[in-house]
């Protein structure tokens, strides 16, 4: 589910291009990550930035076996 | 990436007054963008930036992206002579800003605050229109991404 552009905001508030980069902000990530705590929020950036690191780590190591 | 909680725990155990913005406070309100470093907003009171100096003195604060070896001490009149640090510890990255764009001081950030419970203590976060409004003022590309999906956020938590 795609956010519906502009909602909830004043006109003069809007910026062309933030509306234009709502279309593809994914709404169904926000609403379950509102159902958790911000500890658990937390908690899932830190597994974000593992996988993350874990796969730099990975594409260099491919790099240097090329 | 930066150990949020030794960190946390670190600004909590020296008695520094902070404010969590930037990215974890995005991640906090509930964006699903990635960030590897901790942004703060301290307090510069003399009280506030000696305990500061004292509790990242045992974390070898140094200059992100300079040379090793030169002459930095992160102490109370460095502190005082500067005011936003962009720092590297033994926790990891760590930006202490004295003074946000568009949100301004420690004190003037206080009233737009909630405060979280994070890794079993108490933590001052920006809420989230002020988030927005600080996004906003820095206005960098990273920012006005990081916009859209914070207005979303805004717009799913006032339903």
């Amino acid at each position: 589910m795609r956010y519906p552009v502009g909602v909830d905001q004043r006109d003069d508030d809007r910026d062309p291009l933030i509306e234009a980069l709502k279309r593809d902000v994914d709404v169904t990530l926000l609403e379950r990550n509102l159902k958790l705590t911000p500890q658990q929020r937390i908690d899932q950036l830190v597994e974000m930035q593992r996988f993350a690191a874990e796969l730099a780590e990975a594409g260099r190591k491919s790099r240097e076996r090329r | 990436m930066t150990d949020y909680r030794k960190a946390l725990d670190t600004l909590r155990g020296g008695q520094v007054r902070f404010i969590v913005i930037g990215g974890v406070a995005a991640a906090a309100h509930g964006s699903a963008q990635l960030t590897n470093d901790l942004d703060v907003v301290y307090a510069r009171s003399p009280d506030d930036v000696t305990r500061l100096a004292a509790a990242l003195a045992p974390h070898s604060p140094y200059l992100r992206g300079v040379p090793a070896g030169l002459p930095f001490r992160f102490d109370a009149a460095t502190i005082k002579q500067g005011l936003n640090f962009t720092l590297d510890t033994d926790f990891g990255p760590l930006d202490l800003l004295g003074e946000a764009t568009g949100g301004g001081t420690f004190d003037a950030l206080l009233p737009h605050t909630i405060t979280l419970d994070l890794y079993g203590g108490p933590c001052l976060c920006v809420d989230l229109a002020t988030l927005i409004r600080l996004k906003r003022a820095a206005g960098r590309p990273k920012d006005i991404l990081a916009l859209a999906e914070l207005e979303a956020l805004l717009a799913l938590s006032t339903k």
